[in-house]
């Protein structure tokens, strides 16, 4: 098995770990391995910070249909199931519904961490996900703004300073395209991005 | 003489409605949780203080400062899950001051605890267990843990975390410097994107650790007891050490040529724990304490 291979049936692996091919790859592959583990860090972590709120069936549908259109999943596959997203199940009734904010900020952080998935084999479609996740951060600190604008500001300041570091490390990434070391500061960015989304989707279901 | 009186007179009732204004309603609550059940602390403004109960309940004090907000405390039937939550009243419009709530909670051990405030600063004394904290803009410190797991969170708070040990710890944030003092643990990972991060210790245990930030500096100082195995390099900031390391042969990011002054590894001792210090552009600096 190859990496592309790998990151074929990578959420799968995730989700419900791999086969002994997927696993010898893992093990064998530096750049994939912590590909790996990263993933299963936030997907465990954005449950942690979430952990009584699931999002209900028509949030999942509509986060299945950004991922579809934007090419980054094939029809069929349910993100809930794909692993990329790890809310934990309910213990009991949830004390209150998503709110369409947290719906959509859920959302954009599901496609902040696939573009963070798909950074390693770029693509038009990873690009295009992440120009829209601009226009996320505008609507993001628009309505943290509107409830606090003090906190309003530290997301704007925050996010800016994270999409800096984006743009370093993908520029990084791309110049030395074999540099696991590149690499990795990628995906520590994007962890920085999907932290501030995260952080957002819980604060707007309160 | 009169003036005089008048103005005192005036000055103790002014003394007196600030002491009111800033008087606050206490009140009490108690949850009964099984062991390993997990508990959930929602406040915006105010403060949440945590600290290690010596009963089996969750004892809850809320301090309030208007009736604008009340405070839910409640647990599930099976007691597995608990929350506490400030709550606003229905039409009410409460000013920042208003809706501030102050939290002093003790936890018995064995219950995992999520803490999420929006500007409130976070203080963790004592608690040991799972526990994740998060706060947009409020300071967050935690001291006094062992054997534990320590998530937090932040936006541009500032992070405070000391005398933690055999605790796997982990700190994102935004912008807010980090402080680490006498922290160690199987993994302890930092990451920030402009965030100072300074560690203060020996990275003790034969654990992983690993700081990061995009340009950031990093201040490592350590003692010279460290077994450590360390591994630094910034891709566009300086990197340099005073810590008598033995410098290692085989290394991924040899410091010579364009990376001369970027990057370093050596060990110290046996080289027990594992030590990663990385940025994009920040100054990376270990110094012998």
């Amino acid at each position: 098995m190859n990496c592309e291979q790998l990151q074929e049936i990578l959420p799968h692996v995730i989700d419900e770990g791999g086969n002994a091919e997927a696993e010898s790859h893992l093990t064998s592959c530096a750049a994939c391995g912590e590909l790996a583990h990263d993933l299963k860090h936030i997907a465990t972590q954005a449950g942690l910070l979430l952990p009584m709120h699931d999002p209900g069936p028509r949030v999942w549908s509509n986060i299945q249909q950004s991922l579809v259109s934007e090419g980054l999943i094939r029809g069929g596959r349910t993100p809930g199931s794909a692993g990329v997203t790890a809310f934990p199940q309910r213990l009991s009734p949830p004390p209150r519904a998503w709110t369409p904010l947290g719906s959509f900020i859920a959302a954009a952080a599901v496609l902040v961490l696939a573009v963070a998935l798909f950074r390693y084999t770029p693509s038009a479609a990873g690009t295009q996900a992440a120009n829209q996740s601009s226009s996320g951060d505008q609507q993001l600190i628009s309505r943290i703004s509107k409830s606090d604008p003090a906190v309003g500001r530290a997301y704007e300041e925050s996010l800016k300073q994270v999409n800096s570091y984006i743009a370093d490390a993908e520029k990084a990434a791309k110049d030395n395209s074999s540099d696991a070391f590149a690499s990795e500061q990628l995906v520590d960015a994007y962890q920085q991005k999907a932290m501030l989304y995260e952080m957002a989707a819980a604060r707007s279901t309160e | 003489m009169t003036k005089l009186n008048s103005t005192a007179v005036i000055g103790a009732l002014v003394a007196m409605s600030a002491g009111m204004a800033v008087a606050g309603n206490v009140k009490q609550s108690r949850l009964n949780l099984n062991p390993g059940a997990v508990l959930t602390i929602v406040d915006g403004g105010g403060s949440v203080s945590l600290h290690a109960g010596a009963e089996q309940q969750v004892v809850i004090n809320a301090t309030t400062y208007s009736d604008k907000v009340e405070v839910d405390a409640r647990a599930t039937a099976d007691r597995t899950r608990g929350e506490v939550i400030t709550h606003v009243l229905s039409q009410q419009r409460p000013s920042a001051d208003d809706a501030r709530v102050d939290y002093d909670i003790a936890v018995p051990s064995g219950i995992s605890v999520i803490v999420n405030t929006s500007t409130a600063p976070i203080t963790v004394e004592g608690v040991s267990g799972d526990i994740t904290v998060s706060s947009d803009t409020g300071q967050i410190v935690a001291r006094h843990a062992s054997k534990s797991h320590l998530h937090v969170r932040s936006i541009n708070s500032s992070v405070e975390i000391a005398d933690v040990n055999g605790t796997h710890v982990e700190v994102t944030t935004a912008g807010g410097p980090v402080r680490l003092t006498r922290v160690s643990g199987p993994s302890v990972e930092v990451s920030t994107t402009t965030g100072k991060i300074t560690y203060i210790g020996d990275c003790a245990g034969g654990g992983k650790y690993k700081l990061s930030t995009h340009n950031a500096p990093i201040d490592v100082f350590l003692p010279e007891t460290a077994s450590v195995d360390m591994e630094a390099r910034s891709s566009e900031g300086s990197v340099d050490s005073d810590f008598p390391f033995t410098k290692k042969d085989h290394v991924s990011y040899p410091p010579t040529g364009a990376n001369q002054g970027r990057a370093f590894s050596g060990t110290s001792n046996s080289g027990l724990s594992s030590v990663d210090l990385r940025s994009y552009s920040g100054r990376i600096r270990v110094k012998k304490q």
